[in-house]
């Protein structure tokens, strides 16, 4: 059985989940989790870090469909970073890019994040 | 003749008990038998015969019930201090009611008779109970058939008592007295081996310990006030010296049994805990091998184990620790508060988390700073752990409150029983598992079931197109699904699509989609408005996890053009001369986002068809099937192999295909839905004549598929 796991560090008024293995229908419900666990604490600015993501099915892609409403209600959103070819292809098949922002670097994400709050206090 | 008179029925036995005391009570009112040998064996004879039949009757009577040990040690007790009281009192009512008992005349009138035979009545009912009861005692817990001890016994016992007679008038006492003294020395070889003591708790053995000293001393008081100068032995002397002797030689026996009950009791009281733990335990054990037959629910069995447990090491409460999703939770407790098992769990955490063996560990809650909170004063608690495949899964706490410990018998004892919990954990998680397995099995053939019977049983057949589908279902149904609808007689409509998740969830929704796709393919030419219109559709009928990837494409042979659209599927391929072009256009998949955004996204794209062009319609089953090395097919290899075959017909090129892959991932199981759909256009000729003449070679290719 394809192993996934996930851990989410916090970087000032963003939450960066690192995704490592294999996201499937089995290993959805954890994602889930950590998704559900942010909200409920009122984080809504997500950032989702791919770099150690092997395989995404289309079930992991549910995962993201089943909070994003939710979040950018809350003004918040989950942005995409550092995907590997693979992962992309499918994210961009299903034209995710489309509905949500994906970046090249986590850096990148965190800063677009900070800039919109810059934005909101002027 | 001696196993007709015990089989005889109960209330036959004291009819015949009624007849013989009514025989002897006439007799005893007509004649003196006190001179005359012949009366006094008469006399004797119908006591003994008496007496006897009471017996057999009260043997009967008293066999249904059944007493344990304990209680039997009490009714003697009981028993005897009645017979003490009657038998001191009845010297001065006897004396007050007919005078000097020892002078000849008193001892006569129908008045004597009758208070006599109701005084002996009495004492009959007394020592026939304790002989029974010593009967019953000698046989309990008795390993071996040792009734050949006992009954010779009793034949002494008779053989004393009948020759007693012949002792006061005919100086034969030697005789009697001889009968006697070996009958006691059978009580006391017949009385010294008491095993049931060892059975009894050690709350029962102290209760039996100061029972058999006062009996014991109710029997030796109850002898005096039958021995020589007092009424009640010139009574009964009187009444029958056999009768005497009988009582003498029960209430012996009595003296015996309960001194030598006393000892033995006495021996066994340093031992006693040390026999209850272990006859706790054998219990226990019996009790719990019994239950690992019973592990069709996990719940139920978890709150036997703490039950058991409390009573395996004596615990004052107990409850199991059970991991799950990295968690702890506590489950079945039993004889303690939830919050208490809350506080001292949280207490414990460091240990279950570091605990690696699978000995049981005494924690003391001394430097417990909550210890306040909890609502008893519980102060010791030993861990021992749970598991299953090798693996700590949980553990079984139980506490003791202040003032009790866990000795290290409790510690075996607590051990052994985690082991048996653990197999019967083992069981039942097994057990539920492959009821699971076989639940999910019949929910998979529901789902490929639905899955066969959406898909098209065949192609259709038209002019100028070749066309064939492979579908392969994965073991978990993939969601996968394809449709041909035929618009008129010049337009084909094709579509496929996939819908996110597996198993019979899938399924329905497949079901859905087809729906879908069947009605709109009537009511619109234009796969970018049939998208728009199943995505509004799909939008409010899925959830928000759930969506479909699919492309949609019209042929029209008429004008020799292909109309299509994406959304989110798997671009289609178009295999021209040698190259392979990759058509994407861009869309989104079905169901992810509202109308709007989903319309703005989605392009529409069309293609005029030349020569022999191939199109081919896939899901990721294909390009994502892994071989050993978790290598994907790859849509490089696809590319190749319907490049290479491109001269052939649609039906071989998809064989081709699939051999490929089945070949490329031989070593791999199958883990998503593969769908291809290949359609080879057939150029048309400019003459109506030649165009007929030209279809009729494909056609024919076609079906072979």
């Amino acid at each position: 059985m394809a192993e996934f796991s996930t851990a989410v560090k916090y970087r000032g008024d963003v939450n960066v989940i690192y995704l490592n293995g294999f996201l499937d229908a089995h290993t959805a419900p954890q994602l889930e989790n950590e998704f559900s666990k942010l909200i409920e604490e009122n984080k809504y600015s997500i950032v989702v870090n791919f770099k150690d993501l092997n395989y995404i099915s289309s079930a992991g892609l549910g995962v993201f469909m089943a909070f994003i409403e939710k979040i950018r209600e809350n003004k918040g959103d989950i942005k995409l970073t550092s995907m590997n070819d693979k992962v992309f292809n499918i994210f961009d098949l299903l034209g995710f890019p489309l509905l949500y922002e994906i970046f090249k670097s986590e850096e990148e994400a965190v800063k677009k994040f900070n800039e919109i709050k810059k934005l909101e206090n002027e | 003749m001696q196993n007709r008179i015990l089989n005889l029925t109960k209330n036959v036995k004291f009819q015949l008990f009624l007849t013989a005391a009514a025989l002897l009570f006439l007799f005893r009112l007509f004649f003196k038998p006190d001179d005359v040998l012949m009366l006094q064996v008469i006399n004797e004879i119908l006591v003994v015969t008496s007496v006897s039949f009471f017996i057999l009757y009260l043997l009967d009577f008293l066999s249904k019930r059944s007493f344990s040990p304990v209680s039997m040690v009490m009714n003697v007790g009981i028993l005897n201090a009645f017979l003490f009281f009657m038998m001191t009192f009845s010297g001065t009512i006897l004396t007050g009611l007919f005078g000097d008992l020892s002078l000849e005349e008193s001892r006569s009138g129908l008045v004597y008779y009758l208070v006599l035979f109701f005084y002996v009545f009495l004492l009959l009912i007394s020592f026939s109970y304790f002989f029974i009861t010593f009967k019953e005692f000698y046989f309990l817990k008795q390993k071996k058939n040792v009734s050949k001890h006992f009954n010779t016994m009793i034949i002494f016992i008779l053989l004393a008592s009948f020759t007693a007679m012949f002792g006061e008038k005919w100086d034969l006492e030697y005789i009697s007295l001889s009968f006697f003294f070996i009958s006691i020395l059978l009580i006391v070889i017949n009385s010294i081996k008491i095993s049931w003591i060892a059975f009894i708790v050690k709350k029962e053995k102290l209760y039996v310990l100061f029972l058999s000293v006062i009996i014991a001393i109710l029997f030796i008081v109850n002898i005096v006030n039958a021995s020589d100068g007092n009424s009640n032995k010139l009574v009964l002397d009187h009444f029958s010296p056999s009768l005497t002797t009988f009582f003498k030689l029960i209430m012996i026996y009595g003296i015996i049994y309960y001194s030598i009950l006393f000892f033995t009791t006495l021996f066994h009281l340093p031992t006693a805990e040390v026999y209850d733990r272990k006859a706790q335990e054998v219990t226990s054990l019996q009790y719990f091998s019994k239950l690992i037959t019973q592990v069709l629910d996990f719940d139920e069995l978890a709150e036997t184990v703490t039950d058991i447990a409390t009573k395996v090491c004596n615990a004052h409460g107990s409850w199991i620790v059970w991991k799950a999703d990295n968690e702890f939770k506590n489950i079945a407790t039993k004889n303690i508060g939830y919050v208490d098992v809350k506080l001292m769990t949280e207490y414990l955490h460091d240990i279950f988390i570091n605990k690696a063996d699978e000995k049981t560990e005494i924690v003391t809650l001394e430097k417990f700073n909550r210890r306040s909170e909890l609502s008893e004063d519980y102060s010791v608690i030993a861990v021992t752990p749970l598991k299953a495949h090798n693996e700590i899964k949980g553990f079984l706490l139980t506490v003791k409150k202040s003032d009790f410990i866990f000795d290290e018998e409790d510690k075996n004892a607590l051990e052994t029983f985690g082991d048996y919990a653990s197999v019967s954990i083992e069981n039942s998680r097994l057990l539920e598992q492959s009821i699971e397995k076989e639940r999910l099995e019949k929910e998979l053939d529901v789902a490929r079931e639905i899955q066969r019977k959406i898909l098209p049983a065949a192609e259709p057949q038209y002019k100028n197109l070749s066309i064939a589908s492979v579908f392969i279902p994965a073991f978990e149904v993939g969601g996968d699904y394809y449709d041909f609808f035929e618009i008129e007689d010049d337009k084909l409509g094709f579509v496929i699509a996939d819908v996110s998740g597996k198993g019979i969830s899938a399924a329905f929704i497949m079901a859905e989609v087809k729906g879908i796709f069947e009605s709109l393919s009537r009511t619109s030419q234009s796969p970018r408005e049939i998208f728009i219109k199943a995505n509004e559709i799909l939008r409010r009928a899925l959830d928000r996890k759930t969506f479909v990837s699919a492309a949609y494409g019209i042929i029209d042979v008429q004008k020799e053009t292909l109309y299509y659209s994406r959304a989110g599927h798997c671009p289609v391929l178009l295999i021209r001369g040698e190259t392979v072009e990759v058509l994407k256009p861009a869309g989104i998949g079905l169901g992810l986002t509202h109308s709007k955004e989903f319309a703005d996204a989605l392009e529409e794209d069309t293609i005029e068809l030349k020569g022999n062009d191939i199109i081919v319609l896939y899901t990721d089953g294909i390009t994502e099937a892994k071989n050993s090395e978790l290598e994907d097919f790859g849509e490089k290899l696809f590319e190749q192999i319907l490049i290479e075959n491109r001269h052939e017909d649609a039906g071989t090129i998809s064989k081709k295909v699939i051999s490929e892959i089945s070949y490329f991932s031989k070593n791999y199981p199958q883990h998503d839905d593969i769908t291809l759909v290949i359609i080879k256009w057939k150029q048309k000729l400019l003459n109506n004549g030649d165009k007929e003449w030209q279809n009729l070679a494909p056609q024919l290719n076609t079906g072979a598929m």
